[in-house]
């Protein structure tokens, strides 16, 4: 049986907490407070910056005596974090998970993880490689993920494509421009421009 | 991965005494003069205990945790093998 009690007070206390930390805990639905939505802002400096990500939260019936199970619905490029699922790679989510840390602190560790990625622990080989071997194409991608996938205007991605077609470019270099250069669209018409 | 992980103290370890108001368990988060969530009144039947570490929890909490762990278990916040302090 989850303590809802106490997931009660972590839910408070995060919400006083949300103009510093940025974090914010909410239930799905009021009936039930082991399926909860999590959101953190991407981290300044990072190619995650600007965007805000979401997490899906559910707690297991021995909650906080084991590690809530988060992944991420929106979609990222992070060498610990499945491009596929959304499954993260972090040890206090796993063995390493104490019941003195709570669903806020677990968010933490999750932003401070977008800050500090791993490749040689990966969830995803695919980004993890491309970090190892090719960092600026990673930093790349991870920030058109970021424009298209974390932000409210990312609906705006397509519109970019089509702009650019329009102007005669190839909808495929236009769109492999646009994630080069994470989404600007000036940057893009100037790679095109210049290639 | 790993990713040090900034603990959130609540207390000096140094402070703790029966009467504080305001110190609360790390595990379900009451205050220690009150009890553990499976008890429903506070007093004497629902102790707290201290790890060899000077970290204090509801006994009923730290026992639970104990009992959750395959291997040995560590303390909550300072992650030291968890010992009973005799
Ligand atoms: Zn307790
Ligand atoms: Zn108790
Ligand atoms: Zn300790």
């Amino acid at each position: 049986m989850v303590d809802f009690a106490r997931v009660q007070k972590e839910l408070q206390e995060c919400s006083r907490d949300i103009e510093r930390s940025g974090i914010k805990v909410v239930p799905k639905s009021d009936a039930n407070l082991a399926c909860l939505l999590g959101t953190i802002p991407g981290p300044i400096g990072t190619p995650y910056e600007g965007g805000t990500f979401q997490i899906d939260i559910s707690l297991p019936d021995a909650y906080p005596f084991e590690p809530p199970k988060m992944q991420f619905t929106t979609k990222v490029w992070h060498p610990n974090i499945s491009s596929q699922s959304g499954a993260i790679c972090l040890d206090i989510l796993k063995d390493q998970w104490s019941p003195a840390l709570t669903l806020k602190t677990a968010l933490l560790s999750v932003q401070a993880l977008l800050s500090a990625p791993q490749p040689d622990d990966p969830q995803d080989a695919v980004v993890a490689q491309q970090y190892l071997r090719d960092y600026q194409t990673f930093v790349g991608t991870a920030r058109y993920w970021t424009e298209s996938f974390a932000k409210s205007s990312s609906i705006g991605i397509d519109e970019k494509v089509k702009r650019l077609v329009e102007m005669g470019f190839p909808e495929g270099r236009a769109r492999s421009a646009l994630e080069t250069v994470g989404g600007d669209e000036n940057l893009a018409l100037e790679t095109l421009c210049s290639g | 991965m790993k990713v040090k992980i900034l603990l959130f103290w609540w207390h000096a370890v140094a402070a703790w005494t029966w009467d504080a108001q305001d110190e609360t368990c790390g595990i379900c988060r009451m205050a220690f003069d009150g009890c553990c969530p499976d008890c429903k009144l506070p007093g004497d039947d629902c102790p707290l205990i201290w790890g060899a570490c000077n970290h204090a929890f509801h006994l009923h909490c730290i026992l639970k945790w104990v009992n959750s762990q395959t291997s040995q278990a560590h303390c909550p916040m300072c992650r030291r093998e968890w010992q009973f302090k005799g």
